[in-house]
């Protein structure tokens, strides 16, 4: 038959049928999925696998091969962090290499965050030997219990012939469906057995393969665009609300090429910038507790709200059944079942892959020949960006954060990869930078940790050498895993690290002033000692600089990063500088406060009922 | 509304965990619950009795879905089902109190396993509700030293199976 094609038999393995130990599987299955560096610590239970890595790196380098180096961070948490930055700023799997017990649990954090955010890493633990589990073990700790509530999924191998399978079927549940952090529990003995490599081959785990194929297989139907296109062609204001999964999904330019070809407007929420180019007139910027005034409004005004790979999280949601409240119809587009009618009921989803979904959603309207311009509505949207815009104290003779981060955007025009810790900081340079490609905005949305920014920026870095790397960090948070920045010299790593000073927890401090009648309990930390130039400098900064006064920021600010190599500023900002606009936690978008400088549409509502202190969270 | 769920699961380390943590992490109850292997080695069966509205059950099994070793879920609820449940039960009996206990029993539908009235062993099969009036009936004035409940199982009538297809 002429259609038949004859598919070329897969090329064997060139190492399969070698004698390998176990821990020479694990490196080899690491190179084979294309990993460029690993981050991680070694310690007792992990030795052969780094020794695996090392005679690895040998036998390339006198191949002339690829190596894969080894990061090695300050402390495990860092490891994990940096898998995350390498996996969120690259979409490939991040990998991370820890010991047994202590090492183990302290990737708990990072992995947990990546599970939160959606990040595909590959966190693989030393274990005590098989013999020894659940002997209470020096370093032991039982990892397959502790991560399997917080991770995608664990395996702990037992069974070594199985371990080279392992490793390649958690890649493979990493990176698909709805990605996640995936942990492989080795004992010491598995790492140190000796048996033949295969070169390919997974493990059976038929239930989810079937849901993954059956996913990807759920093309969008005609009758479903059809019924898409009624509602939006019914709306006068239609407005889609793009969260992480378009990035996770690599839907980013599917979802422009949607939003363009029918004018819709578009929010985002904080994993979902970069999803949209923030420069694009269409790009609405972000909703929520801290979102843009106008992004807010614009929500509460739609009257059809495309959800696109996001949750109706709570920072986006506080009161969900007073969210969107004019829309007459919400529709959902998801990878994830069970986010659909979690949190709000919907009335038109969609469960699959977004790129193919969106792509088949523009299709399908082009061919229904629906509507393209919905100007009117972009008219009162402009409106509400000129009246509402984002803005702050320029006369203070304080430096301004917004101010600072301002330069930064205008400096590096939405090209710099950007990372954060958590708090105020975090907000500010979620509203004041520009980015115009997903994945140059990596942050820890869900869970909110502090101390992300740092490892997080570097692994980016080494995932991406050639771009420039910020981290927009606070004071508070930078100190968390301050130890990285040790590690961020010593592999001569260009890292910008920028920490916005305010002399405490802003983001507590601002909550304690609204909630707690100004108690500043625990939260100020204008008495400390810390010296951070010192600090930067102490770890091998060349250029670490303190900047304090005003007219000095757009000079400063340039110098440091156009700096060639690691480069530390601390920013001395005004301390009482806030974020706005807030919503309440647990309050609904017409109570947001705007604050002095940014104009609000009405005074919000007395309260009628104060929501209960523990609502707030 | 009391829902019965059948998980098909496999045989993996950890797995069981995994689903008994679901349910404690997002705040779902469990009845009663019960895990077995199958024909098939490696896979198991857990059936699982939860109280809850159809958003929450529906939640529920979408969660479950998520596991990685879940092979399948089904809400027995959902169609035309059977349940069972087997109990063993051992009381003490008074002197001479045994044959109408025993009468009992066997026209309850039960059997007596062990008739040392110190230590009298029966066992039922039945609804659950069966079980739990056979069980307050037993009780009655007497001393109950143990009650044994295996929790609901459960399959679906002729139409449904719930099987891994190879």
């Amino acid at each position: 038959m002429s259609d038949t094609v004859i598919m070329p038999r897969p090329q064997a393995h060139p190492l399969a049928g070698r004698t390998m130990t176990g821990a020479q599987m694990i490196v080899q299955v690491i190179a084979d999925e294309g990993v460029s560096a690993i981050f991680g610590y070694s310690g007792g239970a992990i030795l052969p696998t780094y020794d695996a890595v090392s005679l690895h790196n040998e036998a390339q380098r006198l191949a002339g091969g690829r190596e894969v180096p080894l990061i090695v961070p300050a402390n495990e948490q860092g490891a994990g962090f940096m898998a995350a930055g390498y996996a969120r700023s690259s979409g490939r799997v991040g990998v991370a290499i820890v010991t047994s017990g202590p090492g183990a649990t302290n990737t708990v954090t990072p992995i947990r965050d990546s599970m939160a955010d959606s990040v595909p890493i590959v966190v693989i633990c030393g274990q005590v030997p098989t013999a020894a589990i659940g002997s209470d073990a020096f370093q032991e700790a039982p990892v397959a219990s502790i991560m399997g509530s917080v991770a995608k999924h664990v395996f702990l191998v037992t069974d070594p012939t199985k371990l080279e399978a392992t490793v390649r079927t958690a890649f493979e549940i990493a990176r698909t469906g709805r990605p996640g952090p995936v942990v492989i529990d080795v004992p010491k003995d598995v790492q140190n057995w000796q048996g033949e490599f295969r070169g390919e081959g997974t493990l059976p785990i038929p239930g989810y393969r079937r849901r993954m194929d059956d996913s990807s297989a759920c093309a969008l139907d005609e009758a479903g665009a059809a019924r898409f296109f009624d509602l939006l062609g019914a709306s006068r204001r239609p407005l889609i609300y793009a969260g992480g999964g378009v990035t996770n999904g690599s839907a980013a330019g599917a979802l422009r090429e949607f939003a363009r070809a029918f004018d819709l407007p578009v929010v985002t929420t904080l994993m979902g910038i970069g999803a949209m180019d923030t420069t694009d007139p269409l790009c609405m910027r972000m909703l929520g507790m801290h979102g843009a005034a106008f992004a807010n409004y614009a929500v509460e005004d739609c009257d059809f709200l495309i959800t696109v790979g996001a949750r109706f999280d709570d920072r986006v949601a506080g009161v969900p059944q007073r969210f969107a409240a004019k829309a007459r119809a919400i529709a959902h587009l998801d990878i994830d079942r069970a986010e659909i009618n979690k949190v709000k009921r919907v009335q038109w989803s969609h469960v699959g892959p977004l790129r193919e979904a969106l792509a088949a959603l523009t299709a399908a309207g082009r061919r229904l020949g629906a509507r393209t311009d919905n100007a009117a509505w972009r008219a009162e949207l402009a409106e509400l960006r000129r009246v509402h815009a984002m803005n702050y104290d320029r006369e203070s003779p304080l430096i301004q954060p917004y101010y600072v981060i301002e330069e930064i955007a205008r400096l590096t025009h939405g090209e710099a990869i950007v990372s954060t810790g958590v708090g105020q900081h975090q907000m500010w340079a979620a509203q004041y930078c520009e980015f115009r490609e997903p994945r140059l905005w990596l942050t820890s949305g869900s869970m909110g940790t502090m101390g992300f920014g740092l490892p997080a920026a570097i692994g980016a870095q080494v995932a991406n050498p050639d771009r420039l790397v910020i981290d927009i960090d606070g004071d508070a948070s930078v100190r968390m895993n301050i130890g990285e920045l040790e590690t961020a010299t010593t592999y001569g790593l260009p890292v910008k690290v920028v920490v916005l000073n305010n002399f405490g927890d802003g983001m507590v401090k601002q909550w304690q002033k609204l909630f707690f009648k100004g108690r500043l309990s625990a939260s100020d930390k204008s008495l400390h000692k810390k010296d951070f130039v010192r600090a930067a400098q102490a770890d091998g900064f060349e250029y670490a600089v303190r900047l304090d006064r005003k007219a000095d920021v757009p000079r400063v600010v340039r110098e440091f990063l156009e700096f060639r190599g690691p480069a530390f500023l601390e920013v001395i900002i005004d301390p009482d500088a806030g974020v706005y606009p807030m919503v309440g936690p647990g309050q609904s978008y017409d109570k947001m406060i705007t604050g002095d400088f940014i104009a609000a549409r009405s005074a919000p509502p007395p309260d009628a009922v104060a929501p209960d202190s523990s609502e707030m969270f | 509304m009391r829902h019965i769920i059948a998980i098909l699961l496999q045989n993996e380390a950890g797995a069981l965990t995994r689903v008994a943590g679901l349910f404690s992490t997002r705040g779902y109850n469990i009845e009663s619950l019960t895990v077995a292997a199958t024909d098939d080695p490696t896979v198991s069966r857990i059936t699982l009795v939860t109280r809850g509205s159809d958003a929450v059950l529906q939640q529920i099994a979408n969660q479950l879905l998520k596991l990685i070793d879940v092979v399948g879920v089904e809400d027995l609820t959902d169609g035309e089902h059977i349940e069972r449940e087997l109990v063993l039960l051992k009381l003490r009996l008074e002197p001479g109190e045994s044959d109408a206990v025993r009468g009992y029993v066997v026209r309850a539908g039960g059997r007596v396993l062990d008739p040392s009235p110190e230590g009298f062993v029966v066992e039922l099969t039945a609804s659950e509700a069966e079980v739990s009036a056979f069980i307050a009936e037993l009780g009655r004035g007497r001393d109950t030293f143990e009650v044994v409940r295996s929790g609901a199982l459960g399959v679906s009538r002729a139409g449904r199976n719930l099987r891994l297809v190879r």
